[in-house]
């Protein structure tokens, strides 16, 4: 879009123009792609009229195999097939290691924060591996829609930390896609239900997918989905259920648990493949046959519903007491839900629908198929996002899922940003030296509940350097801790006393660094094309004339109402600065020019901003946004 | 340039277009909100250039400030005071109030027998009982804070503001403790 531009309500952008965008479930087991086309929102098949894609990456010698074809090799070549690599984000070499689930896989042993896999064709990050999964997603709708997306949205399981969220738009970026937002998945569940259904209220969204288990409540109204508040559990899920059951008929075969069996990880996925299909048959009929024939594991019996049942039952149990916190958070009591919408694939479970209706003392929605719904809701907002919509009143309010807080003293976590507060949000705190001509410092940001460091998620080390030399205790410091609306931390900081702006550097605890994003970009493909260097001198030359055009424009209408003759002045010069540069066929020195013009407009752009919320505010009634009473 | 709507540097009174007072019009208040967030939110802006994107980021922080503070009875209390430029660093001080000082205490004991001595059921009526005992004061400490800020006694409305805290804390701690029950209760 271009600079300056502020579209009014009730008045369409530029001459109007379909963009294509399209909404992306990054799930554990399933991935998928959807998109509205004629007002219509529909998930995207392949060529065989699949239209879930198998989370699954095969790396095999000559080529990397994405969905159906690789989950043939993740029995037979477990070592190399990447599965529910969603659990792997934002997480490190020690969580890898605790947890029976990547016991197939073998890690390299290095300095990065982020593990990696050793596969036949190299090592990989579940950041890469999730890039493969969202490329072959993107492929498949640019062969639907024919041409290349303008932006997509990216789900994610609302109870992720920031670490996780960050892997996930590192992995959008590897594979190419211009991410508008990271979107909750509940969120987007409420969406795709909520313009359905058109009713005003209060929703719980009991979303359990494979490996994540999400809570949230949202009060709808006139198009405004407010988060109340959220919890959940993100290493809880249909896997979850699989293992049990896993264990059992390990149980009942006379062998030892799955956790015991890491050296063969044939057996493991065999066993919970087995579990699986008889938890999904077990949703339509009382008992199913089991029989495995594999090397060192010849068993066969029948599984009952009730047996099943009682395996899981502190699994679900387990869910419902996240409502009970999450509904606490949110101050509401189980007779304020108007409605409860179920996600994910694990929500077909029986028990679940029926422990879910009991504890919320409703009949649960199911009519959206529960698979489909995320990417569906996801879709609508990006057709919303990408500016296909200038008069949608669909506004969506968040919040973040875990405190966030900062080492002090004794290893202790001081929170400075609470759970459940809407995003975005920002606070500042204060710091000093405390030691004479201390010019750098570090402040260790943690996410989590928990009153020790230690038993909190470590997010990032911030060093902050090129602090002015004073004595000690005289620098005051003013760290922000910024969280942007895809519930990213951004920090920055200033020394009030000389108005110095500190650099701030970041050691991310689980993330990768911007060296490291920057050398995957370049060894990925897109970015070792010949023409992409003419692509984005192209790229740039149409944004900047798009930039000229809007600050012209600007100019024009408010230009002498709303800044100074010097300021005047100085955008001028950068204009014109620009306008020497657009042909010379160098995109960086192109950007650096648009980058210019931007930062000088600054201020304008926010008086414009400001002028026009008054002036809006002047012709509409405040009445218009109220609360319908119910 | 006019400041009453510049969106980062009004008190959080003018955002909200609502006079400077202790008995805020919430209603008004969160219309006010619901308009400029759809005015203003990083969505509106998905697809604008970098400056107006972190413009929006900013400008949405401070209205969601400002709605978290005047929709809370302390941080509003405590904002009040602070535009009037009192200072409302009150950690190491404790109040002189001795009968609200004995309240308190004999709150906290309330709570230590029932997590010590009742059966599940039995602990949360209690404990509800307390939770209202507790919203009754603040309801009361509420009315006697706008009363001194309004006759601009800031020292005596300082004096609210501390035994709100102590009550606001008071109610999280029986939250906390009713959390721990009811889960208790489910496993």
């Amino acid at each position: 879009m271009a600079l300056l531009h502020i579209a009014e309500p009730g008045q369409s952008s530029a001459p109007h123009q379909h963009k294509l965008a399209a909404g992306i479930d990054l799930g554990t087991t399933n991935s998928l792609v959807a998109t509205v086309r004629s007002g219509q929102v529909e998930t995207l098949p392949d060529e065989a009229d699949r239209h879930l894609l198998p989370s699954v990456v095969y790396y095999g010698k000559t080529a990397v195999l994405v969905g159906n074809p690789a989950l043939e090799y993740s029995l037979t070549d477990p070592h190399n097939t990447v599965v529910s690599v969603k659990r792997m984000m934002g997480r490190g070499l020690a969580d890898m290691q605790n947890n029976q689930q990547f016991h197939s896989y073998r890690f390299a042993q290095n300095d990065s924060a982020v593990p990696r896999i050793i596969t036949q064709a190299g090592e990989v990050s579940a950041i890469e591996v999730s890039a493969q999964i969202l490329a072959t997603l993107k492929q498949r709708a640019v062969a639907t829609l024919g041409g290349e997306l303008d932006g997509v949205v990216i789900t994610v399981p609302a109870y992720f930390d920031d670490a996780q969220r960050q892997a996930t738009k590192d992995a959008a970026k590897l594979a190419g896609l211009n991410v508008l937002r990271l979107l909750n998945e509940p969120t987007a569940a409420a969406v795709a239900y909520g313009l359905d259904a058109g009713n005003d209220g209060v929703i719980a969204v009991y979303d359990l997918g494979g490996g994540t288990f999400d809570i949230s409540i949202l009060r709808l109204n006139k198009g405004v989905f407010e988060v109340l508040a959220t919890g959940g559990d993100s290493a809880l899920g249909g896997d979850d259920f699989d293992q049990a059951i896993g264990n059992w008929i390990l149980a009942e075969a006379g062998l030892d648990k799955l956790a015991t069996h890491a050296a063969n990880p044939v057996l493991i996925r065999s066993v919970l493949q087995h579990a699986r299909r008889a938890k999904e048959s077990l949703a339509q009929q009382p008992q199913t046959d089991i029989n495995i024939e594999i090397e060192g594991l010849h068993w066969q019996g029948c599984l009952t519903r009730e047996r099943m049942q009682a395996l899981i039952l502190p699994l679900v149990k387990n869910t419902l007491l996240a409502c009970r916190r999450v509904m606490r958070d949110a101050k509401i009591t189980n007779d304020d839900i108007n409605e409860v919408i179920m996600v994910g694939g694990s929500t077909r479970t029986l028990l679940v629908r029926e422990k879910v209706g009991e504890f919320f003392a409703c009949e649960p929605l199911t009519s959206i198929d529960p698979d489909r719904v995320v990417a569906t809701g996801a879709a609508l907002q990006a057709d919303v996002l990408v500016g296909n919509k200038p008069d949608d009143s669909l506004l969506l309010l968040d919040v973040i899922p875990l405190s966030l807080g900062i080492e002090t003293m004794g290893g202790l976590a001081e929170k400075i940003i609470h759970r459940n507060t809407v995003i975005p949000v920002a606070k500042a705190q204060d710091f000093t030296t405390y030691k004479d001509g201390q010019t750098a410092m570090a402040i260790h940001v943690v996410q989590g509940e928990r009153e020790l460091v230690d038993d909190c998620r470590s997010l990032a080390r911030f060093e902050l350097r090129g602090i002015p030399p004073q004595v000690a205790g005289a620098a005051r410091i003013r760290v922000t801790f910024q969280v942007d609306a895809d519930g990213l931390l951004i920090v920055s900081a200033k020394e009030r006393n000389s108005g110095v702006e500190a650099s701030v550097d970041v050691k991310p605890s689980y993330g990768l660094t911007d060296n490291e994003i920057e050398t995957m970009l370049k060894a990925s493909m897109d970015y070792a094309r010949d023409d992409m260097l003419q692509r984005s001198l192209r790229e740039q030359q149409v944004d900047a004339r798009r930039t000229l055009e809007a600050l012209d424009a600007a100019l024009a209408k408010d230009g002498d109402e709303l800044l100074s003759a010097a300021e005047k002045d100085s955008i001028m010069q950068a204009r014109q600065y620009l306008l020497d540069n657009i042909d010379n066929n160098d995109a960086e020195s192109i950007k650096a020019a648009i980058k210019q013009l931007e930062s000088d407009c600054e201020a304008y752009v926010a008086r414009r901003m400001n002028s026009n919320i008054r002036h809006v505010m002047q012709g509409h009634s405040i009445n218009e946004y109220s609360e319908n009473k119910e | 340039m006019s400041t009453t709507h510049d969106i980062l540097t009004a008190s959080f009174f003018e955002l909200f277009d609502v006079p400077v007072s202790y008995d805020v019009d919430l209603t008004k208040v969160q219309q006010c909100y619901r308009f400029l967030q759809s005015q203003l939110h990083p969505d509106k802006f998905a697809s604008a250039e970098a400056t107006q994107k972190r413009l929006s980021m900013q400008m949405t922080s401070r209205i969601n400030e400002a709605l978290q503070t005047l929709t809370d009875p302390v941080l509003r209390a405590a904002y009040m005071l602070e535009l009037k430029g009192v200072d409302i660093n009150l950690d190491n001080e404790t109040t002189v109030d001795a009968e609200f000082l004995m309240q308190q205490l004999e709150l906290r004991e309330s709570m230590e027998t029932i997590k010590h001595n009742q059966d599940g059921e039995g602990a949360l009526d209690k404990l509800d009982e307390l939770s209202q005992q507790v919203k009754q004061q603040v309801k009361k400490a509420m009315q006697h804070f706008s009363a001194a800020y309004s006759k601009m006694q800031l020292d005596t409305a300082r004096e609210w503001l501390r035994k709100l805290q102590f009550l606001q804390k008071a109610e999280k701690e029986i939250d906390v403790l009713s959390a721990q029950i009811e889960d208790d209760l489910m496993i």
